[in-house]
């Protein structure tokens, strides 16, 4: 498997072989296809960060993201998900950047 | 390492997502003229009426086609959310003009999502983005010609009626 990225929680990977990738969540390791990576993407960038902040709109501080067809349940705290989206939109930089390279 | 990502989607995936915001942005131009159309109905445009109603099944299309497109690329097209939707205008003449202004701003969408192909060499969205423009530009012609008869036969009542039954030709 390649390493695409690892932030400070979360690391991910391309895995040639099976052409999946992998997100490395500490305690977890999930495989996603392409289609299932855009859905984390898309649903991380749904997250407003700054609602962490007020009271009013998110007094926990948390997120609970359902990922894959919700076969896995997360519960993420403020670091985590700003470390997440570092993961998800460094990782799709990555990505692209093979892409460039490769054509 | 194996372009996975390439293999796997035919758009690039910054222009996947401004075409979901389009598809967003279509969604409620088609939500705006229903309730254009209701405004028409309640007082006695049936014509205009009519009008929008037709453009709001051709918004929905809009919407469709780039949905699909997404979809058939292998990118992931997102069923968007519809809100801030107002029913409340001056005039039919407010309504022509608003619905022009919202025309606008759809082809300055289409013109920015175009930008972004050309940036990002996805030739493929570009040309699919052709049709769009070519769309763009009669919509927005089409709602000129309809305020030029305002300019021409001005808004008291007998006008009015007189424009809403031209409007039928349109």
């Amino acid at each position: 498997m390649n390493l695409l990225y690892k932030s400070y929680f979360f690391a991910s990977y391309q895995c040639d072989h099976s052409r999946s990738f992998y997100i490395d969540f500490g305690h977890k390791q999930i495989k996603l296809s392409f289609c299932q990576l855009l859905a984390i993407r898309q649903k991380l960038q749904a997250i407003d960060i700054s609602s962490h902040f007020d009271m009013d709109l998110n007094s926990g501080g948390i997120e609970i993201l359902s990922l894959c067809n919700r076969e896995h349940l997360f519960v993420f705290d403020t670091l985590q998900v700003i470390d997440l989206k570092q993961l998800i939109k460094a990782t799709f930089g990555i990505l692209e950047l093979n892409s460039l390279v490769a054509h | 390492m194996k372009d996975i990502v390439r293999q796997k989607i035919g758009i690039n995936v910054d222009v996947m997502d401004l075409l979901n915001e389009q598809i967003a942005k279509e969604a409620h131009s088609s939500s705006v003229y229903l309730a254009m159309a209701s405004w028409c109905d309640h007082n006695g445009f049936s014509y205009s009426a009519e009008f929008f109603y037709k453009q709001s099944a051709e918004e929905r299309e809009h919407m469709l086609k780039i949905f699909k497109f997404i979809n058939e690329n292998g990118g992931t097209a997102y069923s968007p959310q519809v809100s801030n939707i107002s029913h409340e205008y001056n005039s039919l003449q407010d309504i022509f003009e608003t619905a022009l202004d919202q025309e606008i701003q759809i082809s300055k969408s289409i013109n920015n999502i175009v930008t972004k192909c050309r940036k990002v060499q996805d030739y493929g969205s570009e040309s699919f983005l052709q049709w769009f423009i070519q769309e763009q530009m009669e919509e927005e012609n089409q709602f000129r010609r309809i305020l030029e008869m305002f300019d021409l036969m001005g808004t008291d009542g007998l006008a009015l009626k007189f424009i809403d039954e031209r409007i039928k030709h349109d």
